[in-house]
């Protein structure tokens, strides 16, 4: 196979710019709208999500040729399941507070559309290296995602942001930026999470409606320029024939 | 008697005031997916009701009378997803082989719930928290028939948003996902409905 | 209980749980679908909401293409 230039830079920026797994293929959207209460809480949970990706990513790009078509499915089910274990038993261990923040939600990284969905359409038919990196811009770009959303929940919601109380071994800062008086609680609450997660979709969908419109209206400028110069050319060809 | 109410209870609170969808973020792809037509949505939902009872009666008792004792509990995930898409798997069996008229309004749902992280969520909160049996149900059923309510409205608003004149960039999912908000504010309301009552 | 023990009884409900699974998920496929059953649609044409590959309005939309 011949491999284009830049194709691994491509590769790893797709996930985070291009096909951004939660804002433009809008998959895993449980965890993104659940853990993003805390800008700590989405932060675990984007690299605890990429770890699971890139191990299972990597072993189903090492077994492509072991595991049959015929039983594709059970085989990466029971990899995801595998590795969400380990990562859920280590963070037990070594963060039990983002354990508890998270809950259930580790245990749900097994159906997350995305870690199937990429072992599927790409580390099944690539080699490790190229789902290796597949799986970090993919990883990436799901935690700069749902940090996005963090970001506009927490210092909505509390006014403040704060770090160190999931991972201890960071000093605990806080840093009120809005008043107390003025923040707006619901950023905290579920509806929140839809609101800001509808909007960003929103000025996404703007944005890109806005370079579709530039783009026709630049295909019918040019459209204008050829119909003149056909037209010109016709004028000079039926003058030419009057003379 | 007692346990009759805290049973009812247990079914209302898990079904209306935890809402699965709009308060606890299970099952969002299907609710954002499945949710432009008001008969797909009603197949989906019915089809999830089901597939979660059943992995509710599975799993319970395979953990607790078998992952527990063996000191093997550290496998529930493992075990639930595999429970769960068997159970997938095997009421697609039996619905093909012997009832073509369920296969033709639920059958192409069905691949979807080994997906849909409501029923793995329920087998593993339940376990997590150390519901009884019967506590388990009855979150399984609230939990299930909330979805259910929760899917269907969400059509039936998404089918008149199709028709009614919204922002240019809010089209599609953006205006749905702010209906959702609204109706997640809605269920709000019902907080402390039961915060008289004592057992 | 000894730890031999349990390691025993992980892998021997591990594979039962994944014998099952197979034994289900090749039958499920190996059973032809019933008449009137041969490409069933669902309401929704087109959807928009995510690219989950397990799906099927997804799988039908990459066979339109």
């Amino acid at each position: 196979m011949k491999r284009e230039k830049g194709y691994t830079k491509k590769n790893f920026l797709k996930g985070i710019i291009a096909e951004n797994p939660l804002f433009v293929s809008i998959l895993g959207t449980c965890p993104a709208l659940a853990t993003t209460k805390t800008i700590e809480a989405a932060l675990g949970m984007g690299i605890l999500f990429t770890i699971v990706l890139i191990c299972s990513s990597v072993l189903v790009s090492l077994l492509r040729k072991v595991i049959s078509e015929e039983i594709r499915t059970p085989a990466y089910i029971v990899i995801i399941a595998t590795f969400v274990t380990i990562v859920k038993m280590l963070t037990n261990a070594f963060l039990p507070e983002l354990f508890s923040t998270l809950g259930v939600f580790i245990s749900l990284i097994v159906v997350n559309c995305i870690v199937l969905g990429r072992a599927e359409a790409y580390a099944s038919k690539n080699n490790v290296f190229d789902s290796f990196i597949d799986a970090l811009g993919m990883g990436l770009g799901y935690t700069l995602a749902i940090l996005s959303m963090a970001v506009f929940r927490e210092i909505l919601g509390t006014g403040a942001i704060s770090f160190g109380k999931i991972f201890y071994f960071i000093p605990y800062f806080k840093l009120q930026i809005i008043p107390k008086n003025y923040v707006l609680s619901i950023f905290q609450n579920p509806a929140g999470a839809f609101i800001v997660f509808g909007v960003i979709l929103a000025v996404i969908a703007f944005f890109s409606n806005r370079k579709k419109e530039y783009q026709a209206y630049l295909a019918r400028q040019e459209k204008i320029r050829k119909a003149e110069e056909a037209k010109k050319l016709a004028a000079q060809k039926a003058e030419g024939g009057n003379k | 008697m007692n346990i009759f109410i805290s049973f009812v209870l247990a079914i209302i609170s898990s079904m209306l005031i935890d809402n699965v969808v709009l308060s606890r973020f299970y099952g969002i792809c299907p609710f954002l997916g499945v949710s432009r037509k008001v008969n797909s949505s009603l197949g989906m939902g019915v089809a999830v009701v089901f597939v979660i009872m059943l992995a509710t009666v599975i799993c319970w008792p395979l953990y607790n009378f078998i992952l527990v004792p063996a000191g093997i509990a550290f496998m529930d995930t493992v075990a639930y997803i595999l429970v769960i898409a068997s159970i997938v798997q095997l009421v697609g069996l039996f619905i093909k082989k012997y009832s073509p008229s369920l296969y033709k309004s639920l059958g192409i749902y069905l691949p979807l719930i080994t997906t849909n992280c409501a029923v793995l969520g329920v087998a593993q909160s339940n376990t997590d928290q150390g519901l009884s049996f019967l506590n388990s149900i009855a979150n399984a059923m609230g939990t299930s028939i909330g979805f259910l309510l929760i899917i269907v409205t969400f059509s039936c608003i998404r089918v008149r948003l199709e028709s009614s004149n919204t922002p240019k960039a809010f089209k599609g999912l953006p205006i749905a996902l702010i209906c959702a908000a609204l109706m997640a504010i809605a269920l709000v309301g019902l907080q402390g409905l039961f915060s008289g009552i004592k057992l | 209980m000894s730890k031999e023990i349990s390691l025993v009884i992980a892998i021997v409900v591990l594979v039962a749980l994944l014998g099952i699974f197979l034994i289900t998920f090749v039958a499920y496929r190996k059973t032809p679908l019933p008449k009137g059953c041969e490409n069933l649609k669902a309401d929704d044409e087109k959807c928009a909401a995510c690219s989950n590959t397990q799906c099927v309005f997804n799988k039908k939309e990459e066979e339109e293409k």
